[in-house]
């Protein structure tokens, strides 16, 4: 502990002068902005005018628009689809590849590859997919005798959430690596001396495999639910937050009120997005933290 | 420590900070005493106004070498394009040379002090009298002209002639009877009546029907009375209509792209659009732009034969206190906006532009850019756009609203209130 401290003491200047660029670029992208957009979100700015104090009156007036509380309602289906469909996706996909069948290195690349292609590029694709005229969604419930179900499915109410989070379950392959990355940490033999006592594949990944990776699956929730709170890019290119507004989400919202040099209100918008956030990641931190406390109690 | 050590880290981590500041700013000067005037646009490319910019670019720069400089900085889309300008104009940096739609919300650019002020530029040599005289009206704020118009929004109905004469229409419906007739007629032989679309930063298609049906409505005043005129329900219900009945099963959530094909595929008899799509139409679907024809919109109310139009595309260029920079700046507006090189602009893609030119019996004028020419004639009078006369945010709830409007089944009054709702 003491050689510690004095390790600490001869290198103060060093571990400043190191630290610094980063702290800099911190308090420059990140604290000023923040605190520039939390003094912002208090006025009432017309284009780039003079701004005028209004307390919490953009912060009133966005619980009382039915397309931000909408918005909010969609964030959340996205922060659950995230954790609930997404990470079980990928936590599967990496189990799957973990047991190395045949061609697991081909599709160990082939779920990361849309991560590398470009957004804009994939969102067309989608719009494609998705076009009642000649989308291969509809074209191949045609084929199937299903021509009852075809919609128009990113211009119907009912369908346009499903479809845009349905699209985005593409980039599960981010994931994928972080959980696959996760398995190789597990010891080999662990494995085998479950098998000796005769646990199926099943057994072994509810029992070994999942516990151990708690930590990634916890990391991976917590990236997936973040990138759902950020959700931007799909929804503005794909839909546009329509129809209806039906699929409008926070960030798209908040960038509409800044087109419309509506600086205060998007700033509150911005704001109240940060503490949703924060709020929706401490509630995980907390039941993850809880959930691996009974594991241990059941563990000993 | 080792002082040396420290020292080098200390310099390279300084330098490290540094560069972030003077690459991020970018370098503007390429060659000693060279102004280089970058210009982020979506006028880029292979189609529309891409072509004639370029080679209007390439000129420039090659008479003005060593000295001046033009810099497409390549937004292929529109709206990003008007992002990126709105961004930087937001942050105090605006481009160097750029485009935009005047209207209620981006008149505060002219608060701003960002932009270069041209009006004494103007006066000297003429250089004033070569624009429109409304559209340089529509450009000056407060005694200043900002921004310069470059060009004129006229959006009649396009009409696919071969699909109404195989459904047995002669003439294009002059009333809203007649065009449910017509409607119905063009739906027995399999065709969709008419492109919609909600999609898009302003439902733009659907947007321009609306404003047509507002207009035979509620005459040439009606948006002075927006949203409290009947017109706005009314022309409301006949878009529903449309919507219900007679536009493809895509056009709630379609953008101008699918719209446009429809048009273009022939899978629609009747579309809205201006000039600028002429090139478009004539390149892509060579015998369907043979077969268009314009027209007034049906009328729904009182008032027919009028046209929506307005001033759509100004150019504005960022303030300088540096004299040479300022200079170069107005020497590329003069050039852009020579009536010579204005003509070969509306020649070459078939737009209207708001300076006036000559045109010879040797120029090649694209029969359908003749007809919008004839159109703007004709019209009894001009209505604006939504985008002309609503802020962004009521204009982009336009879409939303209508789509509301269709897919709850809600009376148009509703969609009325959700406009007005917009607008307060």
């Amino acid at each position: 502990m003491k050689k510690n401290k004095t390790l600490v003491q001869k290198n103060t200047w060093w571990i400043i002068l190191f630290t610094a660029p980063v702290f800099v670029l911190l308090l420059m992208f990140f604290v000023y902005p923040l605190i520039s957009l939390t003094i912002t979100s208090f006025m009432e700015t017309a284009g780039f005018g003079s701004a005028t104090f209004v307390g919490f009156g953009n912060f009133s007036r966005l619980f009382n628009n039915s397309v931000f509380r909408m918005s909010i309602r969609n964030n959340l289906i996205w922060a659950g689809s995230a954790a609930f469909l997404q990470v079980p996706l990928a936590l599967l996909i990496a189990l799957v590849l973990a047991r190395q069948p045949a061609g697991w290195r081909f599709f160990r690349s082939a779920y990361f590859l849309p991560n590398v292609i470009s957004l804009v590029a994939l969102a067309m694709l989608w719009r494609a997919v998705y076009n009642p005229y000649y989308g291969i969604l509809n074209g191949l419930l045609n084929l199937l005798g299903l021509d009852h179900l075809s919609r128009n499915w990113l211009g119907e109410l009912e369908t346009v959430l499903p479809a845009l989070i349905i699209s985005y379950q593409i980039y599960v392959g981010y994931f994928v690596i972080i959980l696959y990355a996760g398995t190789l940490s597990i010891s080999k033999s662990l494995y085998e001396a479950a098998e000796i006592d005769g646990a199926n594949v099943f057994q072994q990944e509810i029992y070994i495999s999942i516990p151990a990776l708690r930590g990634f699956i916890l990391s991976s929730v917590t990236l997936a639910v973040a990138f759902a709170f950020r959700q931007f890019e799909t929804t503005f290119l794909m839909t546009a937050g329509g129809p209806a507004n039906q699929s409008s989400v926070m960030a798209l919202f908040m960038h509409r009120r800044m087109s419309a040099f509506q600086n205060g209100m998007a700033s509150a918008v911005g704001i109240l997005l940060v503490i949703i956030g924060i709020v929706v990641m401490k509630g995980l931190q907390v039941i993850f933290g809880m959930r691996s406390a009974a594991i241990e109690d059941a563990q000993q | 420590m080792n002082r040396k050590l420290f020292i080098v880290s200390f310099v390279l981590i300084a330098a490290l900070l540094a560069s972030v500041s003077v690459f991020g700013g970018g370098s503007r000067e390429t060659a000693p005493g060279e102004v280089v005037i970058t210009w982020p646009t979506h006028w880029v490319g292979e189609m529309g106004a891409g072509p004639i910019i370029r080679e209007l670019v390439d000129e420039f720069n090659a008479l003005h070498a060593g000295e001046i400089r033009v810099v497409l900085e390549a937004h292929p889309e529109a709206d990003a394009a008007e992002d990126v300008i709105r961004t930087r104009l937001a942050a105090g940096q605006p481009p160097d040379f750029f485009l935009f739609k005047l209207g209620p919300t981006t008149e505060v650019y002219y608060e701003t002090g960002l932009l270069m002020d041209l009006t004494d530029e103007l006066e000297r040599d003429g250089w004033g009298a070569t624009f429109d005289p409304g559209a340089l009206a529509v450009s000056t704020i407060n005694g200043e002209v900002r921004s310069l118009p470059i060009e004129t929004a006229l959006t009649p109905i396009w009409y696919n002639t071969r699909l109404f004469e195989e459904a047995g229409i002669d003439e294009f419906p002059t009333t809203i009877d007649e065009f449910w007739e017509a409607a119905d007629r063009l739906l027995e032989i399999g065709v969709v009546p008419t492109s919609q679309m909600t999609g898009g930063a302003n439902a733009w298609t659907s947007m321009l029907w609306y404003t047509h049906l507002v207009g035979s409505i509620g005459g040439p005043d009606v948006w002075d009375r927006a949203w409290d005129d009947p017109a706005f329900e009314e022309a409301a219900g006949i878009m529903k209509r449309m919507y219900q009945e007679y536009t493809t099963r895509d056009a709630i959530g379609a953008g101008p792209g699918e719209s446009s094909a429809h048009f273009m595929n022939e899978r629609t008899a009747m579309f809205v659009n201006g000039p600028w799509f002429v090139s478009n139409i004539r390149d892509n679907a060579p015998d369907v732009h043979a077969v268009t024809r314009l027209a007034p919109a049906p009328s729904a109310g009182d008032y027919h034969g009028h046209q929506v139009g307005w001033l759509l595309t100004s150019a504005a260029a960022a303030h300088t206190d540096d004299p040479a920079r300022r200079d170069a700046v107005v020497q590329w507006f003069r050039f852009l906006t020579h009536p010579d090189n204005i003509k070969r602009q509306s020649l070459g893609r078939g737009s209207l532009m708001p300076v006036a030119f000559e045109i010879g019996p040797e120029d090649n004028v694209d029969p359908l850019q003749q007809q919008f020419i004839e159109a703007g004639n004709n019209a009894t009078f001009l209505i604006d756009g939504i985008e002309a006369v609503m802020p962004v945010h009521v204009v982009q709830e336009f879409g939303q609203a209508l789509s509301a409007m269709v897919l709850r089944d809600l009376p148009p009054s509703e969609f009325v209130a959700l406009m007005r709702a917009a607008a307060e």
